[in-house]
């Protein structure tokens, strides 16, 4: 994999000069107030030549706090956005834009017309890889495949996690596992007062599967890391095995009908 | 203006949402549509529902509103065009890929921007008015009363809401939790509603109570907030629930459209909303409550375990026909002699009656209506009229 065109998300500052040791360059920070999920920083503390998450489904406090420092974000090498209010703020500017709505970047059209307006776009991590390449081989420009992480599967506004502590009256308990033992899947949790994140608890892996992408139509290979040192993450990307195939070789399906046929 | 709008899983059941007082109905065809296992409409039905509709001068919009992969896209910009020409009042849609396709055909068709969007704030609502025309915005669940009227002020928009009906626990959109557990893809159809599982609940390997972990929201009901939200200028009024039964649907539009209008025209009472309140919290079989319009909803507003979900047998019958003080009623759950019942209808004001006769199709006297969908006949004291329903006695309510 090019490590030119790894993005990671950064849980420490301290962080960046480790990454740069191992030739990853591009470094991408939740914006506090503005993001949902991951380690969130204040926007003073992130270097400029960086991408800012903004990840959370703003509602009019929020989309009025990101007009009131939209100069000071405009600084900043981009923004990579959920909200579509973002791009309206921010679509006559300057900033390279990359489109990330999540769930959403699902078909080639969708992905085109986002590459239109944006200066990428980010692909869904729920479709097979017969999808993932038809979309990368007929984009019109470079986008953004997410090759590594814990997915985000859920986003509350709700406080769950508050909220089923107090009812049973337990102690305040945060990052928690939920476990689905019928189907044996576990699902990580993390709450902040904006709401509950809830990841599906074991990393994919799609950096074997991303060889076979014509590298000239990616832009960035995305690494949401919540959890993984430095050196696991430079392991992982030389070939040690790790994590699941998400979506790669399962297709959803949607109707009844299509479920039992299988 | 306001509108009433209705959930339609079927032709039989917009008929019912007409009947009783919807002024729209949404629904959805065999593809495309987000409630996949719902009976939902061939085309031939789409066109018998628009011209049904406008018939009554209501009006239809056709769910378009999946998240679409590659091959979900075939045939696409035809049914669009088709939608055009049985005249829909409006598609909605979430995915841009729809929504541009209507623009770049030139579809003159209203665009509303789905739920499944999530929208939440005024650029976002601004993005699809100018970038695709869409003319009105059905908002996250998650909207505030600040939310909406920002949005409105800063758009002009129409502003549709849920009022009713079943919460997801998730940002509606968000969520793939169904992908997962079950492979059913949530944003095109297939959610299994994972959200009202439980789960096991740990922190680092340590299992922290044998309770298991609930994170399902109690239904929304914005029956105590309605005039709030006139006043917000929220103009569609939605209710949720495509796959729900006549008996619940028609109860609940019955008891939203009589409500608004006593709004209204100024005759609501705190007694009317109060009954309104009993009885939509009696069909739904769930608690409900508003949820985000006027706070953030916390441990109140959710679930957990020890929750009632029982099935609702207060259905007893379906009018097919009145005449000469006879009813012959449909049965759709077992009632006796000495039950005491309501009919309620479109036309008529809530009617609460002791059965004292039932009448077999043979015409036989008999003490019980025990028989699902038998057809009998009963003596009554006032008029009621086809498509009237009887319900066992649920609450009073008095002028």
């Amino acid at each position: 994999m090019n490590l030119s065109k790894v993005l990671i998300n950064i849980n420490s500052l301290g962080d960046l000069e480790e990454y740069k040791k191992i030739g990853i360059t591009n470094f991408l920070f939740a914006l506090k107030d503005y993001s949902i999920g991951y380690q969130e920083f204040d926007l003073e503390d992130i270097p400029k030549d960086s991408y800012i998450l903004i990840n959370r489904v703003l509602d009019t406090k929020g989309i009025d706090g990101i007009k009131a420092i939209k100069d000071k974000l405009l600084e900043y090498k981009g923004i990579i956005f959920e909200d579509l209010g973002i791009y309206n703020i921010f679509k006559d500017s300057d900033i390279e834009l990359i489109w990330a709505q999540a769930h959403f970047g699902t078909n080639t059209e969708s992905i085109n017309y986002w590459l239109s307006k944006c200066e990428s776009a980010l692909l869904s991590n729920e479709i097979t890889k017969e999808e993932i390449t038809d979309i990368v081989n007929n984009a019109i420009k470079p986008v953004v495949f997410n090759v590594l992480g814990k997915n985000m599967i859920m986003y509350s506004r709700r406080t769950l996690l508050t909220n089923f502590n107090k009812y049973n009256n337990l102690d305040e308990v945060n990052d928690v596992v939920l476990d689905e033992t019928h189907t044996n899947n576990k699902f990580y949790a993390h709450e902040t007062s904006n709401g509950t994140a809830v990841f599906n608890n074991e990393y994919f892996n799609y950096i074997d599967f991303s060889k076979s992408l014509d590298d000239s139509k990616i832009k960035y290979y995305l690494i949401y890391n919540l959890d993984l040192s430095i050196d696991e993450i430079k392991n992982i990307i030389d070939g040690q095995p790790f994590g699941n195939d998400g979506f790669l070789n399962k297709k959803t399906v949607y109707r009844m009908s299509e479920y039992t046929d299988r | 203006m306001v509108e009433l709008l209705a959930p339609a899983g079927s032709l039989e059941k917009l008929k019912y949402a007409f009947l009783y007082g919807a002024d729209a109905c949404y629904l959805g065809y065999k593809n495309y549509s987000l409630r996949a296992n719902a009976k939902n409409f061939s085309r031939e039905e789409l066109k018998e529902a628009v011209e049904y509709a406008h018939s009554l001068g209501k009006k239809i919009y056709v769910t378009c509103n999946i998240v679409f992969h590659n091959d979900d896209l075939e045939g696409l910009l035809e049914y669009l065009k088709y939608l055009e020409s049985i005249h829909v009042d409006a598609i909605l849609a979430s995915d841009i890929t729809v929504m541009r396709l209507m623009k770049e055909n030139n579809i003159k068709v209203d665009l509303h921007v789905s739920t499944q969007a999530s929208t939440l704030n005024y650029e976002v609502a601004k993005f699809y008015k100018e970038e695709f025309g869409a003319t009105r915005v059905v908002l996250a669940r998650e909207a505030s009363k600040e939310d909406i009227e920002r949005i409105y002020e800063e758009t002009g928009m129409e502003i549709e809401c849920f009022c009713h009906g079943a919460m997801c626990t998730s940002i509606s959109g968000r969520c793939v939790l169904s992908n997962y557990c079950t492979n059913r893809d949530s944003n095109r159809g297939g959610c299994a509603q994972i959200c009202r599982w439980v789960f096991d609940y740990y922190k680092n390997d340590n299992k922290i109570t044998d309770t298991p972990f609930s994170m399902t929201p109690k239904d929304l009901n914005m029956v105590s907030l309605i005039q709030d939200m006139i006043k917000s200028h929220v103009f569609s009024f939605k209710i949720e629930g495509r796959m729900r039964s006549i008996y619940y649907v028609s109860t609940v539009i019955l008891v939203y459209r009589r409500l608004m209008d006593r709004i209204l025209d100024g005759t609501l009472t705190p007694e009317y909303a109060e009954y309104s309140l009993n009885i939509l919290n009696r069909v739904a079989n769930r608690e409900s409550t508003p949820q985000f319009f006027d706070k953030l909803p916390g441990v109140n507003e959710q679930y957990y375990l020890g929750r009632e979900e029982l099935s609702n047998q207060d259905f007893l019958g379906l009018v097919l026909d009145y005449e000469d003080g006879v009813v012959t009623l449909e049965q759709r759950n077992n009632f006796k002699l000495g039950d005491t019942v309501q009919f309620f209808g479109p036309n008529m004001e809530t009617t609460t009656w002791v059965v004292d006769n039932i009448i077999d199709e043979e015409g036989n006297n008999i003490d019980v209506a025990r028989h699902p969908q038998m057809i009998i006949k009963m003596h009554i004291p006032f008029k009621v009229q086809k498509n009237d329903m009887m319900r066992i006695k649920m609450f009073d309510f008095s002028k």
